[in-house]
């Protein structure tokens, strides 16, 4: 009975061992950039992305795309996460599967961190160069000191072809077109080759006569003088000046062969340009919102007064990067991802014009499974629970505006 | 066979078995030695080591050596005070190279495939040889601390520059002024390292003008002489023998 418990026993050790091994190559590709772990509030509340256009969905290796849109640095930016004195343009992509051409804020290039004013609106574009063939969740980023990545919504876009032909030219300054992907590659390989074959050589010296006994029992007794002969100090001679030789004139060649050679280039670009949106002639105020936790829905009595001359409708909300729309007021021509956009997800009591000098006090319904896909749900559970988002209203010409909305959030869980 | 026995029966065998002793002793060292250093230069020096656009003229060139003497001075205290033997920098920093390489070539480029010509790893050879070789001639450990120490945070930056320079190499784009290397940091994108995280040219050392990178290497030879000494103290700590007195019996 003992001889076939320990058996079991070492076949079972034997099995889990083997299951691990067998984990270890299984790797799959990370395809998504944890925006759903982020904190509701911080996605709700930080940076409002909208407008976005992804230009292609399928591009081919060496082709280019666009991500473009605008982003609006909320005013009622939270407490607890830093303010973006010291942000940074950037794309959630799974590594250099893209490589990024270029990208701007306001028209101007931003290769560099820059510094963005709460309550303001930016434009931006980043251009794209598809470098890896596979499927890829490809989103807007913002990173902000202290703040973290405050990621945005992220469409698919597949690269065709194959990274051997991926090409990367640049011409610098002195003249020269190189290919990036693999310029310089062979002097790196060619310096750590020679200091390799050098220190190699130092160690082989040393480590192909007896090494740790006879030189132990050497050293115990009193002998250890004996260990280095005048031989191996001439040695280490050659070995000290070849160093300082090689580094020396190594130096000397990179110099003469790279004469003109400048600093790394870092700073921080103050003073980005800001999108002017129409002036909202809309005012809203937010009477009392909750999030019904069964129904996935999010309700709020707003009060809304139209200041301008012509009559308005509520179209869309838009928190976090999800869009819901009342369909019978706009519906999304842009290509806008699927899971983000819940096209009949908005419901207002009464959206009937209206009209210049009115006010009005409706119940606004957000509701769609998003909610929960997303985790924005989760507000409830966050050390700040207030919502925050977009409301687009359009008026009888087709011409929109935005307002931002921003309260406590009560749940409800009845 | 008892235990008073010997377990060899012949010179030749004895040889033998001391050589066999050897090379498990050295393999178990490389290994044991590669893995904490790698992981240790990772801690402390990561992304100046892991990007050329952190290899600037100023940090890069203070930290690096900084945190990369404190293996070799420890190896090298105990191979030396133990055994006389002058292989424990160039051994340490071989080990903590080829685990470099082995990440970078897998890792960033095998898995992630970011360009090597833009994550290879530092060159840190040229200053472990000389300190090697200055704790041979010398027979000193402070020797070694303060002449070695220096040279080391001094050889690095030469050491680095023939491979680092053609990456230097300006460039104009969008109507900017780069380097090749912050080209490459900008080309290919890292999510989790914006461009605000670089601690590049940062500091108040402007007097010196464009030629900051001795001033540098000067600094970081300073530190790396009282970091050599801390941990050559670890080294002979750790390679001491110590017997616990049996008074039971």
């Amino acid at each position: 009975m003992k001889l076939i418990k320990d058996k079991v026993a070492k076949l079972s050790f034997v099995a889990l061992l083997v299951s691990l091994t067998a984990a270890m190559f299984y790797a799959p590709a990370a395809s998504a950039h944890g925006e759903k772990s982020q904190a509701a509030f911080m996605r709700m509340r930080t940076i409002h992305w909208f407008d976005l256009n992804w230009s292609k969905e399928e591009v081919p290796v060496n082709e280019t795309m666009t991500i473009s849109g605008k982003f609006l640095v909320f005013a009622g930016w939270p407490e607890t996460v830093d303010k973006p004195e010291v942000s940074f343009l950037n794309v959630g992509i799974p590594g250099p599967v893209f490589i990024r051409a270029g990208s701007w804020i306001g028209g101007q290039l931003v290769p560099r961190s820059v510094s963005l004013e709460l309550g303001e609106t930016y434009e931006f574009k980043v251009l794209l160069k598809a470098r890896r063939p596979g499927d890829w969740h490809v989103h807007s980023m913002m990173n902000v000191q202290g703040g973290g990545p405050i990621i945005g919504p992220g469409k698919w876009v597949t690269i065709t072809g194959s990274m051997r032909d991926f090409v990367n030219p640049v011409t610098t300054l002195t003249g020269q077109t190189i290919d990036l992907e693999h310029y310089a590659l062979d002097n790196v390989y060619f310096w750590h080759a020679v200091w390799f074959a050098i220190a190699f050589a130092w160690l082989l010296f040393w480590i192909k006569r007896p090494l740790f006994v006879p030189r132990h029992i050497a050293v115990a007794s009193g002998k250890a003088d004996t260990l280095i002969s005048a031989g191996d100090k001439k040695v280490a001679m050659l070995f000290g000046v070849g160093t300082l030789v090689v580094v020396a004139a190594a130096m000397g060649a990179a110099n003469e062969k790279y004469p003109i050679t400048t600093p790394l280039q870092a700073g921080l670009i103050r003073g980005m340009k800001t999108y002017q949106m129409p002036e909202a002639t809309v005012s809203v105020k937010v009477d009392d919102a909750t999030y019904r936790v069964p129904g996935r829905a999010m309700q709020m009595t707003l009060t809304i007064t139209n200041n301008g001359d012509s009559a308005v409708r509520l179209g869309e909300f838009n928190t976090a990067g999800v869009r819901f729309l009342e369909p019978a007021v706009h519906e999304d021509e842009t290509n806008y991802p699927d899971d983000l956009l819940a096209e009949e997800g908005l419901t207002v009591s009464d959206n009937s014009p209206l009209a210049p000098g009115e006010t009005r006090t409706v119940e606004v319904t957000a509701s769609d499974a998003a909610w929960e896909v997303y985790r924005l749900a989760d507000l409830i559970y966050d050390p700040d629970s207030r919502f925050a988002g977009l409301l687009f209203f359009w008026d009888e010409n087709g011409t929109r505006q935005m307002v931002t909305v921003d309260a406590p959030l009560i749940p409800s869980f009845i | 066979m008892s235990a008073s026995q010997s377990a060899v029966r012949s010179r030749a065998e004895a040889v033998q078995v001391s050589r066999t002793f050897d090379w498990m002793i050295l393999f178990t060292l490389f290994t044991a030695v590669l893995g904490g250093y790698h992981i240790h230069y990772m801690l402390t020096g990561g992304d100046w080591d892991f990007w050329t656009d952190w290899k600037d003229r100023r940090l890069w060139v203070t930290v690096a050596p900084i945190v990369s003497i404190t293996f070799p001075a420890a190896v090298q205290a105990c191979l030396w005070w133990r055994y006389r033997l002058p292989i424990g920098a160039t051994l340490s920093v071989v080990a903590l190279m080829i685990g470099e390489w082995i990440n970078r070539y897998f890792n960033f480029w095998g898995w992630t495939y970011f360009p090597v010509n833009f994550c290879f790893p530092s060159n840190l050879l040229p200053g472990a040889i000389v300190l090697d070789v200055i704790l041979m001639l010398g027979n000193s450990m402070t020797l070694t601390a303060v002449v070695g120490g220096l040279a080391y945070g001094l050889l690095f930056y030469p050491g680095n520059w023939p491979i680092i320079a053609p990456l230097h190499v300006p460039v104009e784009y969008n109507g900017m002024m780069m380097t090749l290397a912050d080209l490459q940091g900008y080309h290919y994108v890292r999510t989790g390292t914006p461009e605000y995280i670089r601690m590049v040219e940062k500091g108040t050392l402007r007097t010196f003008g464009k030629d900051v990178a001795p001033v540098s290497a000067f600094f970081s030879g300073f530190v790396s002489i009282i970091i050599y000494f801390l941990w050559h103290f670890f080294g002979r700590w750790f390679a001491k023998t110590d017997f616990i007195s049996d008074d039971a019996t």
